[in-house]
């Protein structure tokens, strides 16, 4: 698994270095959903019986489907197998089924956050980090057909797959790093740098009458509608799409593809295609220091969607350590796709 | 000889002594995030309270009350009120009872790793509001020491109300929510009075003929 996680951040900083930022901008016609299903059948045949029981929950199984979060796999307990019990070959079994199930976007980013924990293990000597440290269960069988998840997650990461024949959500999943920013082969390395970028560069054509808007008045300290908080939808805030120019909605839909393109082109277009349609209903919130790669907390809201950003100022350096959310208020878990 | 308690204190003191930017969690802050819902009848209150492993053992001398590592139901509720009477709620200026709902407290050792979290949920009835703007305003006043706060008025249910704005100070110890009510049409309060008495109705009359399903009225 390392050699795979070093040779994807090497791509990704190759890929920096010639220019092509962005992977957001990939062939949109995406991956197969065949192939997430024949990769994640792949893995299950690397376990023996007493191992495929212990990664494949009942699709109905509620306490699973929720037991996801931020903080380290010591603190709250995960369900499923972890990657430090796995052979080599079933650790590359894993990551096949995410670079099947994500967009090359989506799976680079996934590699930096769990390589980030790997940083922060080392520096730190503390065991509980790391990249042995994930969990990886399915709730169902994988399907072409029926509904099924594919659930992924440890410190700072919780992805929460739904797929549905050619439906996919990741709605709720979360994706943190700590550090945000590292060295890796003598590259720097930005897990959730791009996102950061983004929301600066969008605050930054604000002109100051809509800036009064977006900036809110008072300190975010963490996210509002984090790990367990399912169900939970507050008003929004900021300013609505509709009091933005072409050219910021834009980048408004631009920030979001950040998240939304973590899943692979076909299904990322679908969903960005519904959040155009309703961008002049979606807010865009800030909160703390305005220039440029200070730590400030945003939060991006519309009707299907909702993205929050929160620096966390604990553990040092706020803008070293980052927590975000990507939610769908109306398909958590896939639940329009799910029979009753 | 080496006591539970003494381990505990020894944990902590390992934990606290950490370098922050290793340990890099909530660690000498309780935060305490709040959801404000405005209904039709009433305010919900939800409070998710998580205090971090430096001030756990503060909270927990509050909620553990005959300090034997348990929370029993009466520490959970004996604490409920005393956060309760740490929070001001007000509709328009005018000062409402909060009652607790709903509470779920991890185990004092969940609480002590500084990523346990407690929630509690209180509710206040308001008289039958009149159609225009409201304002209902909160302050949590609880440990502000070591406090942290969220403030956020959760989305309307019902289309009868619409938030209008909310304003915080800068902590977010305090929120006031602005919203409009707009009482339903009259015909709609005829269905509301008609409905269940039709369903009653209807429930009496299939009793009647052996029926053992249950129709209650809502």
């Amino acid at each position: 698994m390392s050699k795979r996680i070093i040779l994807s951040s090497a791509l990704s900083i190759l890929c920096a270095l010639l220019g092509l930022n962005g992977f957001a901008q990939e062939s949109p016609a995406g991956k197969p959903t065949e192939e997430t299903v024949a990769a994640a059948k792949k893995f299950l045949a690397t376990l023996d019986e007493s191992q495929r029981g212990k990664v494949v929950f009942d699709f109905k199984d509620e306490a699973q489907r929720k037991r996801w979060s931020n903080l380290p796999t010591a603190m709250v307990k995960r369900g499923g197998l972890r990657t430090g019990e796995f052979t080599q070959t079933q650790r590359d079994a894993v990551l096949a089924v995410l670079e099947a199930a994500l967009s090359r976007q989506g799976y680079e980013k996934v590699l930096q956050i769990v390589e980030a924990d790997e940083v922060l293990k080392k520096t730190g000597g503390q065991r509980m980090f790391g990249r042995d440290e994930y969990y990886v269960s399915f709730l169902g069988q994988p399907s072409l057909t029926e509904p099924w998840m594919i659930q992924f997650g440890g410190h700072h990461l919780g992805l929460n797959i739904t797929l549905v024949g050619d439906q996919g959500t990741l709605a709720p999943s979360h994706t943190g790093a700590q550090p945000a920013i590292y060295e890796l082969e003598g590259k720097t390395v930005r897990p959730l740098g791009r996102e950061s970028d983004k929301a600066f560069a969008l605050l930054s054509s604000l002109d100051e009458a809509q800036r009064k808007q977006a900036i809110l008045g008072f300190q975010m300290r963490d996210l509002v509608l984090g790990p367990g908080r399912d169900g939970q939808t507050i008003q929004p805030e900021g300013i609505k799409g509709s009091a933005l120019t072409d050219k910021q909605r834009e980048m408004l839909l631009d920030l979001a593809s950040e998240w939304i393109g973590i899943m692979p082109g076909a299904i990322a277009k679908t969903k960005m295609e519904e959040l155009k349609k309703q961008v002049s209903e979606t807010w865009f919130a800030w909160s703390g220091p305005t220039e440029n790669g200070g730590a400030a907390y945003f939060r991006i809201q519309g009707p299907t969607v909702i993205i929050e950003y929160a620096p966390q100022r604990l553990g040092g350096d706020p803008t070293k350590h980052i927590h975000t959310i990507y939610r769908d208020p109306t398909n958590e878990y896939g639940a329009k796709w799910r029979k009753p | 000889m080496i006591t539970m308690a003494h381990r505990f204190a020894l944990l902590l003191v390992a934990l606290v002594a950490l370098p922050p930017a290793v340990f890099g969690h909530r660690l000498d802050e309780y935060l305490q995030a709040t959801l404000v819902s405005i209904e039709a009848g009433g305010v919900r209150v939800q409070i998710n309270l998580t205090p971090g492993v430096a001030v756990a053992d503060q909270v927990l001398r509050l909620i553990d009350r005959d300090n034997d590592g348990v929370i029993s139901t009466n520490e959970a509720v004996a604490y409920a009120e005393l956060l309760k009477r740490d929070l001001t709620l007000r509709v328009d200026c005018r000062d409402l009872e909060l009652k607790l709902t709903a509470f779920e407290f991890p185990a004092p050792g969940e609480l002590r790793t500084g990523w346990g979290i407690m929630q509690m949920e209180f509710f206040s009835k308001t008289s039958s509001l009149a159609g225009g703007a409201h304002k209902v305003m909160l302050e949590n006043r609880h440990v502000p020491a070591a406090s942290v706060y969220l403030f956020n008025a959760a989305q309307p249910k019902s289309g009868e109300i619409q938030i209008i704005s909310q304003k915080r100070n800068d902590n977010q110890s305090v929120g006031e929510i602005e919203f409009s009510f707009s009482s339903p049409p009259s015909s709609s309060r005829v269905g509301r009075i008609v409905a269940p008495v039709v369903i009653l109705a209807v429930a009496v009359l299939f009793g009647r003929r052996g029926r053992t399903k249950l129709v209650t009225p809502t």
